[in-house]
């Protein structure tokens, strides 16, 4: 038995060593999630159109999920607007130019604050993130991993207040906040 | 598109063809997942067929095992109007399929008979994410009795079921089938199901030997919650219990005939079951997985009480690293089964409960990255009856396109004896004097009398062993599909009845004949006994092959068409004869309809065709259809129509199961209204 254990504490062993080298698995959660930010933009009605009428442009400002979607989404559109995907930096100019904005979980703390700094109050900008606390702080959309399938918890008040409208085909797969 | 259907279970990374959000959901973020790897069936090196939760509502199918008629390969017989035999690459018995039948991952094998009870299997079909069958060896990976195949039926996370959904149905041997289902979040950690279920069937409109009393009255109840803590950690827990009240025909000895009689019976079982599963996200490339369950069934009938329960304990884990994945897990079950002594069935080893314990492993390499891959594994797992068993396993995947896959295995499966055959003494069917003896006494009463018949479970069988060669190839074209599969099983230490008449135990009762004493020959012969012995000596060759071609030609049209040939032939020692099944030639050919009209109709058509000498009926040929009209958002309604163009049909009337008498299957109609709020 003690010889078992020895060799299960081995194998656990040898195995955190090399997780963190597979990239293939967190492309594949990535490419999940673009598609979904791909579904949240068909279905969501901006009110102000004004704001790009000839592209749909969805940003990040983590370079991993940027690469990952541009491949998902290449030659995909919105509304008969071809999507951008923009790798940003956090500045308020060119925030404002994205419809969709995704703040992976590597992001969060730059993203708040900045937030913090600039009073920045999302408008016209759809915000899904990946991290415990981002619809409190003003976000839109979380993704959570349940039984290792991608799900996502809306807050359509939150949304409604940014200027966007959530179709209840998204609404009534996701699970729905109150705040 | 195309995907969808030949791979609704998970897609490898880059397979991301259509981002319907209802794929997306389906799709599991790792190639690696809880149970066993999820990846992509297209890239399975196996036999597998998937069949999903669309497929399962548009066709009007009431029960798991009707569900399961849609499955090329699969042998799904009806022997009443609540009892079934089902297998793959084989011949289906009632109590014998060496098939691994599962709930999300719970087996439901039962020991005593190595089946299961397909009449009080209840999963709400509304609640099904998809089935897999997988035809062929399945033991390396999920358990020992999977020769023929596994079915795993997979429920959905209640996070997918907040909500209140209900349904009725009605039809013309349904009194009433009804199902009710609420849903909703449990704050923000989790979620929560409960559901329960309703059903009153009538009996069949004719019998084979007796006027049918096939009916059916079913209660169940249920739920399972989900949570979630955080992205690394998830869980489960689920329950339900079943009341079933079904009246059987059957035949059994029971007096000093010693011969079979006939006799009408309810049968009364409660079955239920609680699992729960623990699963960690380690990194992006591992996961773990812990899962205890437990099961209990108990079935009370006038001859025949029985219980059977058991625990279970599986752990799991897998991980990639770099070409290399690997799965391993340990199992542990423990089952106790109290078969009270009847008049035509007593034990003699007492076993009253049963251990089984083991582990697996499996690795995947990248032989060539993305082209092609290796997969070697094992299980070895101990048992009771005959100690410890080894299940290894070799398979070849070669992805010459991304469109093509060509694939090949050898693996080593096992069954372990049930009970019945390892310890079980069962009166059968009496044999006749004038048949047992080279000579005829022409004395009615002594030539006509029936002698006493055992059939013996015996202590020294031993475990089947399967050797299986398969290939594979699979095409996927912008519209239509392909998946071809093929396989040659060699297997050994099959078990058979060895005929033993024992001659000489005649010569008392013939010396007090020929001395002219007949009332004390006929005495003697009272006394005389006919053992069957079930012994394992026999080989048995089973090969086929499964073609499964889908065709997509756009959105609101889908089509499948399948054939399959499966042959079954022993190679018997001398005075043996088969215990499970005869030699015989199964060909089905299926074809599979969904057409979406104006967006709120459905229409879901599947043809049968069944040709086989294994289950002594005509050939026979079904079509069943289904209208669904979406009224609303809310509300829908269906009529299908079952076993149409079949007319009164036998699907099954094999008479040397000691139990089991058959009725004729009817056609009939079904009416339903569902409401989902």
């Amino acid at each position: 038995m003690h010889k078992i254990t020895q060799l299960l504490h081995v194998l656990l062993f040898s195995f955190l060593l090399f997780t963190s080298q597979s990239a293939a698995a967190a492309e594949q959660e990535y490419a999940l999630k673009a598609g979904f930010l791909y579904n949240f933009a068909r279905y969501g009605e901006w009110h102000d159109s004004a704001l790009s009428p000839d592209k749909f442009v969805i940003c990040s400002p983590d370079a991993s999920f940027t690469e990952t979607a541009k491949s998902v989404l290449n030659q995909r559109s919105v509304d008969k607007r071809p999507i951008t995907i923009r790798h940003i930096q956090f500045e308020l100019e060119q925030v404002n130019q994205c419809q969709l904005l995704f703040i992976s979980s590597a992001s969060l703390s730059d993203w708040l604050s900045w937030q913090k700094q600039q009073d920045y109050i999302a408008e016209n900008t759809m915000v899904v993130g990946e991290s415990k606390g981002l619809i409190e702080a003003g976000g839109h959309i979380r993704f959570f991993i349940a039984s290792g399938k991608v799900r996502f918890e809306v807050s359509p008040q939150q949304l409604q207040q940014s200027g966007i409208t959530m179709s209840s085909k998204v609404l009534r797969l996701g699970r729905v906040l109150e705040r | 598109m195309p995907l969808v259907i030949l791979s609704p279970m998970t897609y490898a990374a880059g397979s991301l063809d259509d981002l319907d959000l209802e794929s997306l959901m389906a799709m599991d973020i790792q190639v690696t997942s809880a149970m066993k790897r999820s990846q992509s069936a297209f890239d399975t090196a196996t036999s597998i067929y998937v069949l999903s939760k669309e497929r399962i509502t548009h066709s009007g199918a009431t029960s798991i095992p009707e569900a399961l008629k849609m499955v090329p390969g699969l042998v799904v017989r009806q022997l009443d109007n609540n009892q079934w035999a089902i297998s793959a690459r084989g011949v289906a018995s009632r109590f014998s399929s060496k098939m691994l039948v599962m709930i999300d991952g719970q087996s439901l094998y039962t020991p005593q008979f190595s089946a299961v009870y397909w009449e009080t299997l209840n999963v709400p079909l509304y609640d099904i994410e998809r089935i897999e069958v997988i035809r062929g060896q399945g033991g390396q990976l999920w358990s020992s009795n999977a020769n023929n195949g596994v079915i795993n039926i997979i429920t959905k996370n209640s996070l997918d079921t907040r909500g209140l959904y209900a349904d009725a149905a009605s039809g013309s041997q349904v009194n009433i089938d009804a199902n009710i289902r609420y849903g909703n979040d449990i704050s923000d950690i989790g979620s929560y199901r409960v559901y329960g279920h309703v059903k009153d069937g009538d009996a069949s409109e004719k019998g084979l030997v007796l006027e049918p009393n096939d009916v059916t009255q079913q209660y169940s109840f249920g739920g399972r919650m989900d949570f979630s803590t955080s992205d690394h950690w998830s869980g489960f827990v689920q329950g339900d219990i079943t009341e079933s009240k079904l009246g059987q025909n059957y035949r059994g000895v029971i007096d000093d005939t010693n011969r079979n009689i006939t006799f009408t019976d309810k049968l009364e079982r409660t079955d239920s079951r609680v699992m729960a599963r623990l699963e960690n996200r380690m990194s992006d490339s591992a996961n773990q997985m812990l899962q205890v369950s437990w099961l209990n069934q108990s079935g009370s009938q006038t001859y025949l009480q029985e219980e059977f329960e058991s625990f279970d304990v599986d752990y799991q884990m897998n991980f990639i690293y770099q070409a290399l994945q690997l799965d391993w897990g340990l199992n542990y079950r423990y089952s106790t089964i109290s078969f009270e002594d009847s008049l035509f069935l007593h034990s003699d080893k007492e076993f009253d409960n049963l251990q089984q314990y083991g582990g697996f492993i499996q690795a995947q390499f990248a032989l060539i990255p993305e082209e092609l891959d290796l997969v070697l594994g094992t299980r070895a797992e101990h048992n009771d009856l005959t100690d410890w068993e080894y299940q290894p396993l070799a398979r070849l995947l070669w992805k010459p396109q991304d469109n093509q896959v060509l694939w090949s295995a050898v693996s080593q499966s096992v069954r372990i004896p049930s009970l019945i055959e390892f310890n079980d003494n069962y009166a059968i069917n009496g044999q006749k004097v004038s048949e047992v003896l080279p000579f005829s006494t022409g004395i009615e009463a002594i030539d006509e009398y029936h002698i006493k018949t055992y059939l013996n479970g015996n202590d020294d069988v031993e475990a089947e062993t399967s050797l299986s060669y398969e290939l594979g190839y699979r095409l996927s074209q912008q519209s239509w599909n392909l998946d071809v599969s093929l396989y040659h099983t060699e297997t050994e230490d099959v078990a058979v009845i060895d005929i033993n008449p024992n001659v000489e135990q005649f010569y008392p009762a013939l010396a007090l004949f020929q001395s002219g004493q007949l009332q004390q020959a006929l005495q003697a012969l009272t006394q005389t006994t006919i053992q069957f012995d079930i012994v394992s000596t026999a080989d048995l060759t089973t090969q086929g092959g499964d073609i499964v071609l889908s065709w997509v030609p756009a959105d609101m049209f889908n089509a499948e068409l399948g054939y399959s040939y499966n042959t079954f032939e022993y190679d018997l020692p001398e005075n043996t004869f088969p215990a499970i099944g005869r030699d015989s030639t199964t060909r089905q050919i299926f074809a599979k309809a969904d057409v979406h009209l104006f967006d709120s109709h459905n229409i879901f058509a599947t043809v049968r065709v069944e040709n086989s000498d294994a289950y002594l009926t005509e050939n026979y040929t079904l079509l069943d259809l289904t209208w669904n009209w979406a009224v609303s958002q809310h509300w829908g309604v269906s009529v299908t129509g079952k076993n149409l163009f079949a007319g009164s049909h036998l699907e099954y009337a094999n008479r040397q199961e000691t139990y089991t008498i058959p009725n004729y299957i009817d056609e009939s109609v079904l009416f339903k209204v569902t409401a989902n709020f």
